[in-house]
């Protein structure tokens, strides 16, 4: 990305007033993420105080105490990096697969392309959290499991926009130009094609990220969350039976929840404003 | 015609997913650790070999996985599911017994999502720019940021404990024996928050889309002449933006099948909805593998229905489509 | 309900309930419905086929046994009016009450007992077959008497007419046929209180009052619905608005009892257990090290806060366990070591043993959110004293697949003691039960020929009284060796309306049916 065209981008990328305010907060909470634990240095599992210590009621409990007397607040900061990094990971995960897929079927095309696609709507077909469930059922609740399931439910979109990005560019001149010379498919998809099929990739991926929060914190709730980190899904899973008795163990994380996946789901849309402004100029 | 050989491509086509995802499952379900007659001995309080190995043999578990798989395919092939080893019934009559739960709710959803999604898309659109457009962005925003079980229990918390307006659990008033119109709106009364829960989150899909779309479409040339030809705005709003504009909702009302469906487990879940998501659910820890592929093949098969539904409206409101 | 209504309501009902004593005495009434939580959905009704939690709950009141057990324990009659005991302890018979006909109207007889015991549950009830194995024959004598002749003496043998261990069976109904494929399964005839009339899957089961029943003037009930609720909040919540009347022991979090305990019109009981005496532990496996190591296994006794476990888990309902045997069970013994929440302890014997730091895992039962918060405190515990634990998470399948394969390091779980060390001790701690395959055998792997020996003693000494020192003795023993690490007596209160009287009569509670409840006006 050259520094002109760099420049365009954030012009148009803070062009949208959500997007800011979506990449403050993303930003706040990523640095809670890396930092935080600076803050708690102590484990999150450790019951610190009296149960059912309701928020701002007690010094150095801002949000309270859970049922066992655990710092809510040391959960939450502690939990702002599992479940982005849980985000992420799926996130990548399921580009290598989606990328890889869609790649392939849309370059080669034919047999190929049926083929995958084929596969492809198979995931498709399944629903997505039910299949998330019995995988992580059957490899038993990890944060391994629970990356590889949100992996495998969630390549599908991806392999079908890059394939249709592949058909389109395929046609193209400079890639029918790389074909003539003789260079390799590998070449031509991770030099000429890829780099330019990128910006939608990079927007629906960003939603991903949204989308697999989502999903690790509902395979929490159903009780296939990994008992040895304390990620946001979980706190809410674990305190949703005594909601009546004391709404914010299960409500800040929840909150947490939401405003993590409304920033990123911002910042996606700015991306897709700054990088597609093909497909940003409809919306405006 | 094209129409009828469009359906029939499709029908093949689906038949294969639908015999690819049980080879699939089969297998899948079967790597898990414990199998049912471990959790049925479980749950019984006692168990010795002779009564594991009873189940096993009842069950035809102990047989090589190929000559279970060859025999299930085969039962599915004549649309038999199969026999459920927990709740000692055949799968198809426990499935058919839950299903109607699960269509009401996730119809019900796809509608509230579909018409408040494209009715706020279309006002959003209509009004872009002012506050009512930012509003309308920033609420659709919230709700497909919130997780749905979260919503789920605020909703019963504030509208059951709190306020005391609609029931909290289930799909009707058991003990109570209602008839006619006083059955039909107790149902509905108990199918408002679960319906609302699953389908304001995708709602929020709808109305982004719908309002993305109704601008890229009111832009184009055919719109324009319209105007000039001196419609009124309204007229071409409904004959020709919005319908234009619903194309893509279309479609992705087809994608997100699967996930309402996925939904639904979690909806049922927190409501006690006695529909198939959480037959699938209870299934998969009781390791009851017929019963769980069952799940699996009609929720799957819903899916490609509804698919299908959504392939045939497309070509139903596509105006390019028409001709063929 | 707006809420200042229900402040009002709240404030009259209040007085009307202190005012209440007055007018306990009142008489039994008949009639009324009753609503009812059944968590998770039961398998089958037949009782005789499935003997799950659920089933036991609801088909406690279609089926009968021979025998009810007071909360002491001792026989009271159902079934049987009345039997006698040979001055050997190898004879027993039992006269059986006349005009007792199944709910299909054909009569009840002495051959159904001998069908039911000798053919029936032989094939079909693992756990009573292990306590028939000292049953040498039963015979009908006549339609109305029926003796069993033992082996040896066996203690525990009156303790086994419980309708979960024993359900009477209708011969007419099952001989001759496949019992688990016949037809009938679906339509439970038994002698009960109550008759089967409905069941919708995954909502609920609809159970009738029997108006033959052969006590004149029971039950009072006319009807019971079962819901099908899973979800602990909202099972909660039904009970809260009034859709459920009765909350089973263990139905819903036990986080939500108090709440439930201080809402207005409501009681709470602990009754009704007695015979199950449901016992928490860990199961240690004894083969690996460092958990091989006897001291190891004392410092996890010191380090567990189980107390705190008590109070904050389990909201202060239970008992901190002494050792194998419940204190509801018979044959219990406080003459052993004791152990005390003492990191320090515990620290001190991990440094004397050189325990290496190797980190150990930890199996929680997956059967809902407290005992999941247990594991993370006993996890927090453990690491305090520097153990280091993984927890496994894990479903119930997967959790009996790592006990029957041996496959864990501490796992939690609860056993019920069926009233006698002989039917829900021993098996926990004899070596000749260490077999792979099922989660009721000696899964830990201790093997004592000492405290094998005492308990094959115990178990058929004759009378009661030369059971108690043999018991004695042996609960030291065991105590001293730690096999298990023992948690708590678990209670699980049954929270139910304050105008349902009688609900809970016998030491086995709800799962003897709602023959005596009675609903006031």
């Amino acid at each position: 990305m050259t520094a002109s065209s760099l420049a365009e981008f954030t012009r148009r990328f803070s062009r949208h007033g959500g997007a800011v305010l979506g990449a403050a907060i993303l930003f706040a909470i990523t640095m809670l993420a890396v930092f935080g634990p600076l803050l708690y240095p102590e484990s999150p599992w450790r019951m610190v105080q009296k149960p059912f210590l309701p928020p701002m009621m007690t010094d150095g409990f801002l949000f309270g105490t859970d049922t066992l007397g655990r710092n809510i607040a040391a959960g939450l900061v502690h939990g702002a990096r599992v479940s982005l990094l849980i985000g992420l990971a799926s996130t990548a995960a399921a580009l290598v697969v989606g990328v890889t897929t869609g790649a392939v079927a849309g370059f080669f095309g034919g047999r190929v392309d049926d083929v995958l696609m084929r596969f492809t709507e198979l995931f498709q077909t399944i629903p997505n959290f039910a299949l998330a469930i019995v995988l992580v059922a059957i490899l038993q609740p990890s944060t391994d499991s629970i990356v590889l399931a949100i992996a495998i439910v969630s390549w599908p979109p991806i392999a079908r926009l890059v394939r249709s990005e592949f058909l389109s560019l395929r046609s193209r001149e400079f890639v029918q130009a790389s074909i003539v010379q003789g260079q390799s498919s590998f070449q031509i998809i991770f030099t000429q094609i890829l780099p330019n099929a990128l910006p939608p990739v990079i927007v629906m991926a960003s939603l991903m990220v949204a989308t697999a929060v989502l999903l690790e914190s509902s395979l929490s709730f159903m009780g296939l969350g990994d008992p040895n980190t304390m990620s946001w899904g979980y706190m809410i899973g674990a305190g949703r039976t005594v909601i009546r008795q004391a709404w914010w163990i299960s409500f800040f994380p929840g909150i947490a929840i939401l405003l993590t996946v409304l920033s990123i789901n911002l910042v996606g849309e700015g991306l897709n404003d700054a990088l597609n402004p093909r497909l940003s100029r409809r919306t405006r | 015609m094209h129409r009828l050989h469009f359906l029939g491509i499709r029908l093949i086509k689906a038949v294969l997913v639908l015999f690819a995802i049980v080879v699939l499952n089969f297998f899948l379900i079967r790597a898990a650790p414990g199998d049912p007659a471990m959790v049925l001995a479980g749950e019984a309080g006692a168990a010795d070999e002779i009564f594991i190995a009873q189940l096993r043999e009842r069950f035809g578990l102990d047989r090589p996985v190929h000559e279970q798989l060859f025999f299930y395919v085969r039962q599915v092939a004549s649309l038999d599911l199969g026999f459920s080893y927990r709740q000692q019934a055949p799968v198809l009559t426990l499935i058919l017994e839950r299903l109607p739960a699960t269509l009401l709710l996730t119809l019900a959803a796809f509608l509230i999502s579909m018409a408040l999604g494209v009715l706020l898309g279309v006002l959003s659109a209509r009004r872009v720019g002012t506050w009512a457009d930012s509003l309308i962005t920033l609420v659709a925003l919230i709700f497909y940021a919130t997780p749905l079980f979260w919503l789920a229990l605020m909703a019963i918390i504030l509208f059951s404990v709190q306020l005391e307006w609609l029931p909290a659990f289930g799909m009707r008033s058991i003990s109570q024996d209602l008839t006619g119109l006083a059955y039909v709106a107790d149902v509905a009364s108990h199918l408002v928050l679960p319906a609302l829960t699953l389908g304001l989150f995708f709602m929020a899909v709808y109305a982004r889309l719908t309002r993305a779309s109704m601008l890229e479409v009111a832009g184009m040339d055919f719109v324009k002449t319209a105007r000039a030809k001196g419609l009124s705005p309204g007229r071409v709003t409904r004959d020709h933006v919005l319908r234009n504009a619903l194309l893509p909702v279309v479609t992705l009302a087809g994608i997100q099948a699967g996930h309402l469906v996925g939904g639904a487990v979690l909806t049922e879940t927190v409501f006690a909805w006695p529909g198939i998501g959480r037959l699938m659910f209870e299934a998969l820890l009781q390791r009851d593998y017929n019963l769980l592929l069952g799940v699996f093949v009609v929720a799957s098969a819903m899916v490609l229905l509804f698919n299908i539904i959504t392939d045939l409206a497309y070509t139903f409101i596509d105006p390019r489509i028409e001709a063929g | 309900m707006r809420p200042t209504t229900s402040l009002l309501l709240g404030a009259v009902l209040a007085v009307y309930f202190a005012i209440m004593p007055l007018r306990v005495s009142a008489e039994p009434r008949s009639g009324g419905v009753i609503n009812v939580v059944v968590q998770p959905e039961p398998p089958g009704l037949m009782l005789g086929l499935t003997q799950n939690g659920p089933t036991q709950m609801v088909a406690g009141n279609i089926y009968e046994s021979l025998l009810r057990y007071d909360e002491n324990l001792s026989p009271i009659q159902n079934l049987a009016t009345s039997w006698d005991v040979s001055a050997d302890g190898r004879v027993y018979t039992f006269t059986l009450k006349e005009d007792v006909r199944w709910h299909d109207g054909e009569a009840f007889t002495a051959h159904d007992v001998v069908f039911t015991v000798d053919t029936f549950l032989r094939e079909t009830h693992p756990r009573l077959r292990v306590s028939l194995e000292h049953v040498e024959r039963v015979e009908a004598l006549g339609d109305h008497r029926v003796r069993f002749t033992l082996k040896q003496p066996f203690g525990p043998f009156l303790g086994i007419f419980e309708v979960g261990t024993m359900p009477m069976v209708p011969r007419h109904i099952y001989e001759g046929t496949e019992f688990r494929s016949n037809p009938a399964n679906d339509t439970p005839i038994g002698t009960g209180p109550f008759k089967f009339k409905e069941w919708v899957k995954g909502s609920h089961i609809h159970l009738v009052r029997n108006d033959d029943y052969h006590v004149d003037g029971l039950p009072y009930l006319d009807e019971i619905y079962w819901h099908v609720i899973p979800d602990s909040s909202a099972r909660a919540i039904a009970y809260e608005t009034g859709k459920v009347d009765v909350l089973p022991g263990g139905s819903i979090e036990t986080f939500d009892v108090e709440r439930l305990r201080d809402l207005p019109n409501t009681k709470v009981t602990k009754k009704g257990w007695e015979y199950f005496a449901p016992h928490a532990f860990l199961w240690i496996n004894n083969r690996t090290s460092p958990l091989s190591d006897p001291r190891f296994r004392r410092a996890i006794m010191y380090a567990m806060d189980r107390g705190f476990a008590r109070d904050v888990v389990w909201n202060g309902f239970g008992t901190v366990a002494a050792g194998p045997v419940s204190s509801k069970t018979k044959f219990h013994s406080t003459d052993v070591r004791h152990y005390p929440y003492d990191p320090d302890k515990a620290k001190a014997l991990l440094g004397e043993m050189g325990y290496d730091g190797r980190p150990i895992r930890l199996l929680p039962l997956p059967y809902g959110e407290a005992w999941q918060r247990w594991a993370e405190a006993v996890r927090q515990n453990l690491n305090e004293v520097g153990i280091q634990v993984e927890l496994q998470a894990t479903d119930v399948a997967g959790w009996n697949q790592r006990l029957n394969e041996w496959d864990f390091d501490l796992a939690f779980t609860y056993l019920y003691q069926f009233g006698d060390p002989a039917l829900g001790v021993a098996r926990t701690y004899v070596s000749s039960n260490i077999a792979k395959g099922s989660p009721w055998n000696n899964v830990a792997g201790y093997a004592n020929s000492k405290v094998d020996e005492l308990f094959a003693r115990a178990a058929i000494a004759f009378p009661e009284e030369n059971r108690q020192a043999l018991y004695d003795e042996l609960q030291q023993t065991v105590v001293e060796e730690v096999p298990v690490a023992w948690l708590l007596e678990l209670e699980f209160p049954t929270i139910y309306r304050s105008n349902i009287n009688d609900l809970v009569t016998t030491a086995i509670g709800l799962n003897d049916g709602f023959v005596d409840a009675w609903i006031e006006d």
